[in-house]
């Protein structure tokens, strides 16, 4: 991290800016491409097979839904996640790109297929639907689509376990001391956590899916006052739950294997990542919250099926309500447990590598920071830059999950410490209570100058 | 020359051993394809909002449906376009990585508009194409929406350029902190001016392609409007394109200019404006034609491709002379820091297996270990409270022990004490150390 241009998101920071578009691409990218085109290549089936022309002609109005956001929204996200990591974490996504090129290369020419097979079928719906071969050949391109659309779920997925458990089998990926260093690329595709994560995110996601589609349902028969519409609403609900009652409960069962697997260290985070660390002590309302969203999607999935006809809006909006809050957690919990590292035992959250720490402990955090200005980095005789010295180093360790003063706002959190408290805090990281913390890595004059800098933020008189 | 490179990443590139031609012919092709798509986003678009203007002034219903026809390859290509923008990032990004970062964080965080604006773009344009029968009675609202989609991706190549300029010229680095910086130079200016010219002359090609087949497959007034139409646009757009392509490698920094005119690359500019000058000659002898054999198809589009073709290896040589020095550089840099740094690792691994085990039965190694003395010091108040303190205020360490264990807060100030990650013997170990400091 030290080695790239520094920047620096205000206010919100960069984690907040990455979760962002990452919350938006998870709810789009499970809900709408890779559980929708299973969940509605399913309904399209179900339909043609009953001959249920309403049924039929319901499902190509929710595809139009899924289509615009999946295509605008969900894919341009996707990409987004990468340029957002380029931004986070140069040295992590460099690293990943090296270790993943042929397995993201892959997935992009699965994703060709994607695309492709989704504007053809949503682009020629109408030409083939009045005629049961038509509808047949149809229905070949959306199962294709949600074939190639899970395809591109199964490689991300290896991506994402990879950096929470990348040694296979107890063996490492890279020999961390040989440079440039020789990836086993097979250890870290057949990571211990990709099949357990792959399954969980399959069956939740298509259960995600069929909420989705019975809202889009519910939505589009209300107001477009269509007869037909409303008479397949019942019948493709009641489908939708079906699949929903299959799915939550599959896919509760995957996520204990899944969660069975995840090393001890990372699992002892799972309460400060659901509650953060103000709540990290309340259990009751961790476990009522996760029985409350269990509960919301039991409860209405159970009205959706046994009264479709008569679900309110309500039902099928907590439904989707419930996802989202669902998903949102499972994201958060996924990206925090990894800390302190973002590639585990590799690389820690702010970049830089364990096994540079002891020599970044010897020559000094900014020795190397070649986009920092010298009058920055160098402190003076007099010590009169301390501060500035001080903020460089914050930059490069501190800037990936705090802010001087916004979110997570080093300001707030040090309010009312001694320059001597901040310094004993800055030589005992992790410490006892933050555990999710990497290590203050330089030397004692960094960590001087650090102290200063952050001892600056809540003194009257400095502008920051 | 003052470099400030990154170093690269300190693990092997995933070349499978085949030879970097490969890869340099794979970025080429890719971003051909992506250019090629991105070209008809920007041209078909900009058509159906004209031609939609056209019909609402003239009351012409033929304008009206070739503009309709024309938000057909507007969804297509940004689809397609957005796709194939990702393949040639990835190949740059695994060969060039430090380049193509550092450029990236250079113009942030107005880079994102590529993400941001894009999704606004795509919406908009959905917007536009399945509103087009319904807004039919309130038409000014509705090229509204078409007028809005278009500037939303016309300022899309600024943005992106921009971060091209940057990395492509790795010696900037050192000098250019923000987006603005590079985007206003002559270099992003001119280039510009090219893309959008070319996109116009790349559209009206595609006009004729687009018109014929509209023409075989009946519909002869709207295909013949098409072509006639699509020669206009390239006519009228090819010249300024003529003038200005062999001057755009002369217009990068020196280093790379001079780089540039010892090697093959400066030639291919000059080779693509003759093609385009062929294309604008055949066509003008086509001026009142708006009936294209298939042949003629091939022809015109096969001389455009090939320009397009022609300047996407220009861009590629950009990157063979700009490049070589700073990997070179970066390499050389990285290896002495990785070697020091492992040097280091080792020394550092040697000395903990040599160290004495930690007798963790003695309070203070704990306290020392369990990371106590970042918030606590015997006589004195740091984040929390002073032990000489502690040890004053209780009288047995069962009153201390939850508050290791569980955390607390209260007692001692307004900043919370969380929980800490020791077992009940430890912390009852602690507690009875912290009594005795009395």
């Amino acid at each position: 991290m030290f080695d790239f241009p520094i920047f620096e998101m205000p206010v919100i920071g960069q984690r907040m800016l990455m979760a962002i578009n990452a919350i938006i691409h998870v709810f789009v990218s499970h809900g709408g491409a890779v559980g929708g085109s299973i969940v509605l290549a399913a309904l399209a089936i179900w339909a043609n097979k009953r001959n249920d022309m309403n049924a039929y002609n319901m499902t190509y109005k929710i595809l139009m839904v899924f289509f615009i956001i999946t295509t605008s929204i969900g894919a341009l996200t996707g990409i987004g996640m990468w340029i957002h990591a380029n931004i986070l974490s140069p040295n992590a996504i460099g690293g990943l790109i090296r270790v993943f090129f042929w397995k993201w290369f892959i997935e992009w020419i699965v994703f060709n297929f994607e695309v492709i097979l989704l504007l053809v079928w949503f682009m020629t719906w109408k030409k083939h639907a009045d005629s049961p071969q038509g509808r047949a050949r149809s229905i070949k391109f959306g199962v294709s689509y949600a074939v190639a659309s899970w395809l591109t779920m199964v490689i991300i997925t290896a991506i994402l376990a990879f950096m929470l458990t990348p040694n296979f089998a107890g063996q490492p990926w890279v020999d961390p001391e040989v440079f440039p260093g020789k990836v086993d690329y097979n250890n870290a595709l057949f990571n211990p956590t990709w099949g357990p994560s792959l399954a969980f995110r399959t069956t939740s996601a298509i259960a995600f899916a069929a909420a989705l589609a019975i809202m889009w349902t519910w939505i589009i028969a209300t107001f477009s006052k269509n007869p037909d519409d409303m008479d397949a609403k019942p019948r493709v609900i009641k489908f939708l739950a079906g699949i929903m009652l299959i799915m939550v409960p599959v896919s509760a069962v995957l996520g204990y294997w899944y969660l069975s697997i995840i090393p001890d260290a990372a699992k002892a985070m799972i309460p400060t990542a659901m509650m953060t660390r103000a709540f990290e002590d309340k259990f009751d309302v961790m476990y009522m919250i996760t029985i409350g969203i269990g509960a919301t999607v039991l409860i209405t999935t159970i009205i959706a099926y046994f009264a479709p006809k008569r679900m309110p809006y309500v039902a099928a909006s907590m439904m989707v309500l419930a996802f989202l809050a669902f998903w949102g957690y499972e994201e958060r919990v996924r990206e925090f447990i990894r800390k302190p590292y973002i590639i585990y035992n590799y690389m820690y959250s702010n970049g830089i590598r364990a096994t540079d720490v002891p020599y970044l402990n010897k020559v000094g955090i900014l020795k190397h920071a070649v986009f920092i200005d010298e009058d920055k980095k160098v402190l003076n005789a007099d010590k009169s830059n301390i501060v500035e010295v001080g903020h460089s180093i914050f930059q490069i360790e501190c800037r990936i999950c705090h802010t001087d003063n916004g979110i997570n706002g080093l300001k707030k959190l040090t309010k009312g410490w001694s320059q001597e408290a901040i310094r004993a805090r800055l030589n005992n990281l992790p410490g006892g209570g933050t555990p999710y913390m990497p290590p203050f890595v330089g030397t004692d004059a960094d960590k001087d100058a650090l102290a200063a800098y952050l001892h600056s933020l809540n003194k009257e008189g400095v502008i920051k | 020359m003052n470099w400030k490179l990154p170093f690269d990443i300190p693990l092997v590139t995933p070349t499978l051993g085949i030879p970097i031609e490969f890869y340099d012919a794979l970025g080429i092709i890719v971003f051909l394809v992506h250019i090629s798509f991105i070209y008809v986003l920007i041209g078909s678009l900009t058509a159906a909002v004209i031609y939609n203007i056209m019909g609402a002034v003239t009351k012409n219903e033929k304008y009206d449906k070739l503009a309709y026809a024309m938000t057909n390859p507007t969804t297509v290509s940004e689809n397609m376009g957005a796709l194939w923008g990702v393949a040639p990032l990835l190949v740059i990004s695994v060969l060039y990585t430090g380049f193509f970062y550092t450029a990236i964080l250079k113009v942030s965080p107005h880079i994102l508009h590529i993400i941001y604006g894009n999704i606004f773009g795509f919406l908009l344009s959905y917007a536009y194409k399945f509103s087009w029968h319904k807004l039919e009675n309130s038409k000014g609202f509705h090229i509204a929406i078409g007028l809005v989609a278009l500037v939303t991706f016309y300022s899309l190549p600024p943005v992106f350029m921009s971060m091209s300029n940057l990395y492509l010229q790795p010696e900037t680095f050192a000098y250019i902190n923000n987006i603005w910086e590079i985007m206003l130079t002559p270099l992003t200016g001119f280039r510009l001016i090219n893309f959008f010219l070319t996109a116009l002359s790349f559209t009206g090609i595609f006009m004729i392609w687009y018109g014929m087949r509209m023409q075989n497959n009946g519909e002869k007034e709207v295909g013949e409007l098409a072509v006639n139409q699509g020669k206009k646009w390239f006519m009228f757009s090819a010249p300024v394109n003529v003038a200005i392509m062999p001057l755009l490698l002369f217009m990068f920094t020196p280093r790379i200019a001079e780089g540039l005119l010892n090697s093959v690359f400066i030639y291919l500019p000059f080779v693509a404006s003759l093609l385009l000058t062929i294309l604008f000659f055949y066509l003008m002898m086509r001026w009142n034609k708006n009936k294209f054999s298939s042949k003629e198809v091939l022809t015109v589009s096969a001389l455009m491709i090939a320009s397009v073709l022609l300047m996407a290896t220009a861009r590629h040589g950009i990157r063979v002379v700009s490049f070589e020095e700073p990997l070179k550089l970066q390499a050389e840099a990285t290896k002495s820091y990785m070697e020091a740094s492992i040097a280091e690792y080792k020394k550092y691994k040697e000395e903990m297996k040599n160290a004495p085990a930690q007798d963790m039965s003695n309070p203070e190694t704990l306290a020392q270990a369990k990371g106590c003395m970042g918030c606590h010091a015997v006589d004195a108040k740091l984040v929390g409270p002073a032990f000489k303190d502690v040890a004053g205020k209780y009288a047995s360490a069962e009153q201390i022990t939850p508050s290791i264990l569980n955390g607390s807060k209260g007692k001692w100030g307004e900043v919370p004490m969380p929980i800490q990650g020791v077992t009940p013997e430890e912390a009852d170990i602690l507690a009875k150390w912290v009594l005795s400091l009395k």
